[in-house]
């Protein structure tokens, strides 16, 4: 297999794509489709620029994230969520607004395979550049329209974020302590979920154009994608009326299920048994065998039953032990059990290590850091290695002349008045 | 254009797997019209058949409501892979699938003669999708999973939840549903590499990989200087239900004002408090004391309608009954009525994605092997003599 490796280029070779996201799912999708090879060309203008760069001079007060707390003399190049959704893609900037700006962008449409946007669902129409206009330009272009309610219906045109779809596609209403109010992830968890899906959506899209030979449009609703992560939920109202609600961390088919205290500030351990043999290996390894013919938790029912109980008794076992330990010791006796780890610890952890999970990244603005890769493993074509993410129109150059065949005189024209450049405008 | 066209019409697919994610996987792969043929132990089924809640209150194997929606497109065949006979009519059966999607512990089928490495030498394109709770390398790799587990060691629980509470789990399996997203796209990958460069290979799918992904704040915050805690909520509390009144990102200039008018607080318009994005972000909880007074009498979904018709970026929390009753996934038709002339039509959620006019499939869920005959009779040509050799011995 080592000779074949070594013939095998990336899994995405040769397919390019227009990358008009931005915030978050998008985001994530077009560096996902970057890890595995595809050229993406990130657009942006100096007077909007994707709202992860941020303010260009931020306010006293901004609660962006910035590399020491500090906004630097490009705050726009630095800002946390910026540099880390937008490895190895290229940076142009192009006005939409301005007609060149617009003429260059179907140029450049014509030249990619895909485009992928993920603003309000009628801002590429209003622009003149929806499906319509740039699959008349490209007939062979995937259009993967990622929206938030999809490209149809009343709320069409309704914004969302990651952490409002977790209210309104259902996902906070089951999200909760026991019998307490809807509570959200600080993740916006929607986000990246979308952003993996619709990389397999444009992989589908890619075959159909195969069949074909023409382009299409990938209709995808972020709202509707988020709703199928309570799929059993929606089959049970429907088959029995229940409306599925907040229960903690407790689980219907197991016990005990939850997390559980350990040594130290703000530690715990997650656990859950479903099978027996796992519970007769949790009360071995935490020294009660005879638990395990006590009546109070001889069977499923009862253990959910007397979960608290339950609850006591493990704690006060976990709490004299790190939560790796916790883990280890149960794991070892077959127990599903892991560490709630911090993020520090998973930067350090060294399961994701050996595995080769993160890349480090020197980022020429904002420093060195461990960067996310992919939720994947290809065993015969590797990601490529994280490269920083590019800094504002960095690719200008590259693309306007490399790939359009503009002069350099030309690009100092729209430099010039001000359809591309490389600092934000007044007020962005 | 073809109209009604399937774009995995072409693919068959063996689904070993149980459970949630690689289960997900295989539904998605079926939708898009890949014959999926899932092979399930003899007698018990998958485990997911055994899990809460049941279609009508009663366990049963054919009942659940999880095993009900995972597994909607597919047919059902048992076999015993730990019978030698079994395990040769599975080996036969992979040499001329196109995806295998398995989720035993890792090395489990390589003991049998399943592995990747022995079934590629028979089917060079074969792509072998491997869904595990720690993947397929690496010291926690023996390990068992669960949803919380995977939401733990991924580092995704420890920032939900109050300060001075424990870290609470996302609800439902969404992270068991992400590694069966990050499956199916994977997949889906794979086998455009086949159908571009003539390989098939093996994938592997971790869930603590897809739970460290989906952290999209908490790994670069941490390194950037502001560590990733518990907070409290920004949910306000409507008449019959929660809001979050969406004011601070992505917000026009001129929606405040037109905000303030609203809630009757024109006042506030020039506060410099709430005047700015950056304000209302840096004042929040008092941005919520004064949405809260306003919002207290008024339903969550009129809340929603009016502010998203100013602009803002509003939430309201809907609940599965909200949703099956919400006018934008009626009108886009996303729940559709799963037919089942036994256990009785149920709505489900429908396409994740819709690329022109191609068909998403969606038939209910199959009985616990419903398809030995057509499948291992009729496609692999076994005699009804020799399928009743299959299982005779064991349970049919």
């Amino acid at each position: 297999m080592g000779a074949e490796r070594n013939e095998i280029g990336p899994a995405l070779d040769g397919l390019r794509v227009l990358d008009l996201t931005q915030v978050a799912a998008g985001p994530y999708s077009t560096m996902l489709l970057a890890f595995m090879g595809a050229e993406v060309i990130k657009v942006e203008s100096c007077s909007r620029m994707d709202i992860n760069r941020g303010r260009a001079r931020p306010a006293p007060g901004d609660t962006r994230v910035y590399p020491g707390g500090e906004p630097g003399e490009r705050p726009w190049n630095r800002a946390a969520h910026h540099v880390h959704r937008n490895i190895n893609k290229l940076s142009v900037t192009l006005d939409l607004g301005a007609p060149r700006g617009k003429e260059l962008f179907l140029d450049l449409a014509r030249i990619c395979d895909v485009l992928v946007e993920n603003y309000r669902a009628s801002v590429m129409d209003r622009l003149g550049l929806g499906y319509d206009a740039v699959s008349q330009a490209n007939p062979q272009l995937i259009y993967v329209k990622i929206s938030s309610q999809g490209d149809s219906g009343p709320e069409r045109d309704y914004g969302s974020l990651g952490s409002t779809l977790e209210q309104t596609a259902g996902l906070a209403s089951v999200t909760g302590y026991e019998g307490g109010p809807p509570l959200m992830t600080n993740e916006t968890y929607p986000d990246p979920v979308v952003g993996i899906l619709a990389f397999g959506a444009l992989m589908a899209a890619l075959r159909q154009r195969r069949a074909t030979g023409r382009g299409c449009l990938v209709d995808l609703s972020q709202r509707e994608v988020t709703s199928m992560l309570l799929g059993e939920a929606f089959l049970d109202y429907s088959a029995n009326g229940r409306v599925a609600g907040t229960m903690g961390n407790r689980h219907w088919d197991m016990s005990p299920h939850g997390v559980y205290p350990c040594l130290g500030d703000d530690m715990w351990a997650a656990i859950s048994v479903s099978a027996e043999d796992e519970w007769l290996g949790l009360c071995r390894c935490i020294g009660q065998p005879q638990l395990a013919s006590d009546s109070r938790f001889q069977d499923l029912e009862s253990r959910r039953r007397n979960q608290a109980e339950l609850d006591q008794i493990i704690s006060t076992w976990t709490l004299e032990k790190e939560h790796y330990q916790v883990m280890h010791m149960l794991q070892a006796h077959g127990v599903p059990a892991g560490a709630v780890l911090k993020a520090n610890e998973t930067l350090a952890d060294p399961h994701l290590e050996d595995r080769g999970f993160w890349d480090v990244v020197d980022h020429p603005e904002a420093g060195t850091y461990k960067q996310t890769t992919t939720p994947w493993i290809l065993s015969k074509n590797p990601r490529l290695p994280a490269i920083a993410a590019a800094g504002l129109g960095e690719h200008n150059f590259q693309v306007f002349n490399g790939l359009l065949g503009l002069s350099p005189g030309e690009i100092d024209d729209l430099v010039e008045s001000g359809i591309a450049g490389y600092t934000p405008s007044d007020g962005a | 254009m073809e109209s009604r066209y399937q774009i995995l019409g072409d693919i068959t697919v063996l689904d070993l797997s149980q459970g949630v994610a690689g289960p997900f996987c295989a539904k998605l792969l079926a939708g898009l019209g890949a014959e999926v043929v899932k092979v399930e132990p003899p007698g018990t089924g998958d485990p997911s058949r055994r899990s809460e809640p049941f279609l009508d209150g009663r366990p049963a194997l054919e009942n659940s409501a999880l095993f009900a929606y995972l597994n909607t497109s597919k047919k059902s065949v048992t076999l015993d892979l730990g019978l030698a006979k079994h395990a040769q009519v599975l080996k036969r059966m992979a040499q001329d699938c196109d995806i295998l999607v398995e989720s035993f512990a890792p090395g489990y089928l390589d003991s049998m003669g399943l592995g990747y490495d022995n079934l590629s030498e028979a089917n060079h394109g074969l792509i072998y999708v491997s869904v595990t709770p720690f993947g397929q390398s690496g010291p926690y790799r023996d390990y068992k999973g669960s949803d919380i587990v995977a939401q733990a060691i991924g580092a995704l629980m420890y920032t939900i939840g109050l300060p001075d509470r424990e870290p609470l789990k996302v609800g439902g399996e969404a992270a068991l549903y992400t590694t069966g997203i990050s499956a199916f796209s994977a997949a889906m990958l794979a086998l455009h590499v086949r159908d571009t460069q003539g390989f098939g290979q093996h994938v592997d799918i971790s869930a603590m990989d897809c739970m460290t992904v989906a952290q999209i704040h908490s790994s670069i915050h941490y390194q950037f200087g502001r560590t990733p805690v518990r907070r409290e909520t920004n949910l306000v509390q409507a008449k019959d239900g929660w809001v979050s009144p969406g004011l601070d990102i992505g917000v026009q200039a001129g929606t405040w004002p037109k905000v303030c008018q609203l809630m009757g607080v024109p006042e506030l318009t020039d506060d410099p408090r709430f005047s700015t994005p950056e304000g209302r972000r840096a004042n929040q909880q008092e941005l919520l004391g004064v949405v809260g007074e306003w919002a207290a009498t008024k339903p969550k979904e009129e809340i929603y309608h009016t502010l998203q018709g100013l602009r803002t970026i509003t939430g309201y929390v809907a609940t599965v009954e909200d949703l099956l009753a919400s006018r934008q996934f009626a009108h886009r038709e996303f729940f559709r009525m799963v037919e089942d002339s036994e256990l009785g039509d149920v709505v489900h959620p429908g396409a994740p994605f819709r690329i022109d006019d191609t068909i998403w499939q969606l038939s209910r869920a199959p009985r616990l092997g419903e398809h030995n005959e057509e499948v291992l009779g009729g496609r692999l040509g076994l005699s009804p003599e020799e399928l009743t050799q299959l299982f005779s011995g064991g349970r049919a």
